[in-house]
C-alpha cells in the first residue's frame, strides 16, 4: 500500500470519527436549547427576547443532527470507494506485472485486454473519489455554515441574557453552552475539511 | 516459475511451482494446471503474492479467455488469496470450490466470477471431454475439503495431504521415499486432526488407480511411492498438538 493510498484511508476514518464527536455536541445544544425554554417560561416577561432564540437553537440543532447524519452515510459510500480504488490499483499493477513477467509466452498478447480494463476502471474510481469528496466538502461547508449560526446566537442570547434580572446567570451559562459546542462544531469540521481538501476535483 | 507437465494425453496436466522471484517469508505452493483443447482449469491457484508469476506462467499454455474454471480445495490464502484479481481478469469463469465456505471466500472478492459449491458428498468438474471427480477430503486438514481425481491421467491433487516444506530448488518429485518422510512427518502430525478422517480418506483412495499423487506443497509421488506413501500415512498418529 503506498503512502498516498494509507493516507486517503486514513482522511475517510477520521471523518467518521470526527463527525461522531459533533453529532454529540449537536445533541448537546439540543439539550441547552430545551433547558434555556424551561427558563425562559419560568422567566416569564423578564426573558422576553429570549423565548424565540431558544426555538432557533433548537431548529440549528436539529438541522446540525441531521446534516451530519446523512455526511456518515456519504462518508460510508467514500470508504466503499477508497477500498475499491485500491483493490482495482493492485489489480492494475499486478496485471502489468503479469504481462511484463508473461514475456514471449504463446498467449502474453491476450493479457493486454484485462490490463487496459484494470486501468480503466482504477482511473474510474480516482475520478469518482474525487467527484465524492468535492460533494463531501460542500456539505460540510453547510455543516461550518450552522456553527457560525450557532456562534451568532450564542452573542445574542448573552445580550438577551443580560436583560433577565435573577435569571441572567442560568440564560448566560445557556449561551455559554452554545457558543462552546459551536466552537467545537467548527474546529471537528475544519480538521475533515483539511483532510480531504488535498483530494478535491481540481 | 518453473513449469513441469506431468500428464500429456487427450489433455494436459501442468505442475506449476518453486517460483524463484516469490518472497522468502510466505510458503511455497504448487498450483496445477489441466488443459483441454479450449479450456484450463487451475487447481489450487495460489495466494495473491503468487498472481502476477502464475498467470504470466499460464499464458504460455492458454489464453485468458479459456481460463475458465478454478478450484479451491479448501479456504486457506496460500490456496485462493489470489481469488479477488483473478475475479477482475477472468471474464467467463467458475470458482469450484467447498458449498461450506462460501460466505467466507466471498471475503477476497468474487462477483464476476461464479461460484460453484461442491457439497460435502463431493461432485465432478467437467472440462469438454474430461470429466474430474471431486473426492471429499474433510478435515484433511480443513473442515470442508476436496481433492481432485482424473481418471484418465491417474492423477490425484491431494492439497495439504503428502506436502512437505522445502527449499526452492526441491525436486518435483520424491526420489528417495525414506528419505522424504522425514520432511512430512510433523507437517502432518500437526495440521491434520483427526486419525478418524485421516482412515476414511485412505480407505476412499485405496481404491483409486493413482499414478501420480500431486500434493500442494513440496514433492509429488509416483508408481509405487503413492502405495508407500498411504501405508505411511496409514500409520502415523495426527492430531498431536493437544
Amino acid at each position: 500500500m503506498t503512502n498516498q493510498t494509507k493516507s486517503q484511508f486514513i482522511a475517510v476514518a477520521s471523518i467518521t470519527s470526527e463527525l461522531s464527536a459533533v453529532m454529540v455536541v449537536a445533541k448537546e445544544i439540543s439539550l441547552a436549547a430545551a433547558n434555556a425554554k424551561a427558563i425562559a417560561f419560568r422567566a416569564g416577561d423578564k426573558a422576553k427576547g429570549f423565548q424565540p432564540i431558544t426555538d432557533f437553537i433548537n431548529e440549528l440543532a436539529k438541522e446540525t443532527i441531521e446534516l451530519v447524519t446523512n455526511i456518515n452515510i456519504y462518508a460510508l459510500v467514500l470508504y466503499r470507494l477508497t477500498v475499491n480504488e485500491f483493490q482495482k490499483t493492485v489489480a492494475y499493477n499486478k496485471f502489468e506485472l503479469a504481462a511484463k513477467l508473461a514475456g514471449d509466452a504463446v498467449y502474453a498478447k491476450s493479457m493486454q485486454e484485462p490490463v487496459e480494463h484494470a486501468k480503466l476502471s482504477m482511473q474510474d474510481c480516482q475520478r469518482q473519489f474525487k467527484r465524492d469528496v468535492s460533494q463531501l466538502l460542500g456539505q460540510l461547508e453547510a455543516v461550518m455554515h450552522h456553527a457560525r449560526a450557532a456562534r451568532v446566537i450564542a452573542a445574542n442570547s448573552r445580550i438577551e441574557a443580560s436583560q433577565a434580572g435573577e435569571y441572567l446567570q442560568s440564560l448566560q451559562a445557556v449561551a455559554e453552552s452554545v457558543d462552546k459546542a459551536a466552537h467545537t462544531i467548527h474546529d471537528n469540521v475544519q480538521r475533515c475539511r483539511i483532510a480531504l481538501s488535498i483530494y478535491r476535483n481540481s | 516459475m518453473k513449469m513441469t507437465k506431468i500428464y500429456e494425453g487427450s489433455h494436459q496436466w501442468i505442475m506449476f511451482g518453486r517460483d524463484e522471484g516469490k518472497p522468502s517469508n510466505i510458503i511455497d505452493t504448487n498450483q496445477y494446471v489441466v488443459r483441454t483443447a479450449n479450456r484450463c482449469l487451475l487447481l489450487d491457484p495460489g495466494g495473491a503474492e503468487l498472481f502476477a508469476p502464475m498467470m504470466a506462467a499460464v499464458l504460455h499454455h492458454a489464453p485468458v479467455d479459456q481460463i475458465t474454471d478454478l478450484f479451491a480445495s479448501h479456504q486457506d490464502p496460500d490456496v485462493i488469496s489470489s481469488l479477488g484479481l483473478w475475479d477482475q481478469a477472468l471474464t467467463n469463469a467458475k470458482l469450484h470450490a467447498p458449498a461450506f465456505w462460501e460466505g467466507f471466500l466471498r471475503h477476497y472478492s468474487c462477483e464476476s466470477i461464479e461460484y460453484v459449491g461442491i457439497p460435502d458428498n463431493g461432485g465432478t468438474i467437467k472440462l469438454e471431454s474430461v470429466e474430474l471427480q471431486l473426492i471429499p477430503a474433510h478435515y484433511l486438514h480443513s473442515s470442508a475439503n476436496f481433492h481432485v481425481y482424473d481418471p484418465q491421467a491417474k492423477i490425484l491433487m491431494t492439497g495439504d495431504v503428502g506436502a512437505a516444506i522445502e527449499g526452492p530448488d526441491t525436486p518435483v518429485f520424491v526420489e528417495n521415499f525414506s528419505a522424504h518422510v522425514e520432511k512430512m512427518r510433523h507437517w502432518h502430525q500437526r495440521i491434520m486432526p483427526s486419525n478418524q478422517a485421516k482412515r476414511v480418506w485412505i480407505e476412499r483412495v485405496r481404491n483409486l488407480d493413482i499414478d501420480i499423487l500431486a500434493p500442494q506443497h513440496g514433492r509429488m509421488f509416483k508408481g509405487d511411492d503413492v502405495k508407500r506413501f498411504l501405508d505411511w500415512f496409514d500409520a502415523l498418529q495426527v492430531g498431536t498438538a493437544v
